[in-house]
């Protein structure tokens, strides 16, 4: 009879125990970008096809659906040049050239990782509507060119994508010269 | 108090079980709730096709959607039939239809450069085939993107796409 009341109680306390734990872990990894390869303050992961539970997990988490490396790279950054975390209290410019692929594009998200509401409605600048002559400006206030609106997050992120890259590029993500974003004067 | 420790043991091994089945399964779970949803909200069954609008700050069917692509999506069912997709795709832009297990992994990915024509032809089956244009899936049930790039956001260009878009047909 004892056992009848401490079975279920012992199979429901460890599917809590381990389901929470498990969650907890893949959020950590996410916030923490654990899984994922580092250049200066942006993670890549370039392979989708993944055989480790953890990493698919995480992928799942932070950009399901997502494409192998010879036909997409998703460049991840949470934080400016300075290692501090974006956040719509100030503004950025973004300097430097995207790495070489037949399209490339900035798009930035709020904290939850979903895209962030505008008066423009503009979210993303890419390679067709960049003015090549004037700088990106992640920015909350309205500019004219080459602006990236970022609402009124308290955090955010930018993601560099860019589609059919070269082989050059996804074969060496971890020395790739990549853009900075740097903390500028609002 | 022998009993204690054991009943402790127990609960530490199965809590090790149901932590490691549920990092298994994370991503599969997170497909059934976007399965769901998508069924639930957009009034989608298995093998019908659904056309999204470019996205914007209102999607919030999946995390970090691209807002340059327009995005047609099918979650397959092979239990009964074959499925044949055919379109008239664009010409000049990036466009690429690919599929997906329920655990999230990319198994099969084709772009335009990839494809000797613009009209797309194909069939997805769960048999054995090694037909042209016959692509085997390795799982009964999963789902199919289909990607269009929207690089210049004029209406024109927009409707264009839009066209195009919905010569996506599933029968």
């Amino acid at each position: 009879m004892k056992n009848k009341v401490i079975i279920p109680i012992l199979i429901l306390l460890s599917i809590i125990i381990g389901g929470y734990t498990a969650i907890s872990k893949i959020n950590s990894s996410t916030q923490n970008n654990e899984f994922s390869i580092k250049n200066g303050n942006w993670t890549v992961n370039p392979n989708m096809d993944l055989k480790n539970s953890y990493q698919r997990a995480y992928i799942s988490r932070i950009g399901v659906f997502a494409l192998d490396e010879k036909e997409a790279l998703y460049f991840l950054s949470s934080k400016d040049n300075d290692g501090d975390p974006l956040t719509s209290d100030f503004d950025y410019q973004i300097i430097g050239t995207p790495p070489k692929g037949r399209y490339w594009s900035y798009t930035l998200y709020g904290e939850d990782y979903f895209l962030v509401k505008n008066v423009a409605n503009i979210y993303t600048i890419n390679k067709e509507n960049l003015n090549i002559d004037k700088p990106i400006i992640v920015s909350s206030s309205k500019k004219d060119i080459n602006w990236l609106p970022s609402g009124t997050e308290t955090k955010f992120h930018i993601i560099l994508r860019v589609y059919n890259p070269y082989e050059s590029v996804y074969k060496n993500l971890e020395s790739l010269d990549l853009p900075i974003i740097k903390k500028i004067e609002k | 108090m022998k009993k204690i420790f054991f009943y402790l043991w127990i609960l530490l091994i199965m809590s090790v079980c149901s932590y490691n089945l549920t990092i298994h399964y994370i991503p599969n779970i997170v497909y059934t709730v976007f399965h769901y949803k998508i069924e639930k909200n957009q009034n989608i069954k298995d093998n019908e096709i659904k056309h999204f609008d470019i996205p914007s700050d209102q999607s919030r069917n999946v995390v970090m959607p691209n807002p340059d692509f327009l995005y047609s999506t099918i979650f397959y069912d092979l239990s009964e039939k074959d499925l044949n997709i055919n379109a008239n795709m664009p010409d000049s832009t990036y466009w690429s239809v690919s599929f997906y297990k329920p655990n999230t992994i990319n198994w099969f990915v084709k772009n335009d450069q990839e494809f000797e024509t613009n009209n797309l032809d194909l069939t997805l089956t769960f048999n054995d085939s090694k037909s042209q244009g016959v692509i085997k899936s390795p799982v009964k049930k999963g789902f199919m993107i289909i990607r269009i790039l929207v690089e210049k956001k004029d209406q024109n260009s927009i409707d264009y796409y839009k066209s195009l878009q919905k010569s996506i047909t599933i029968n």
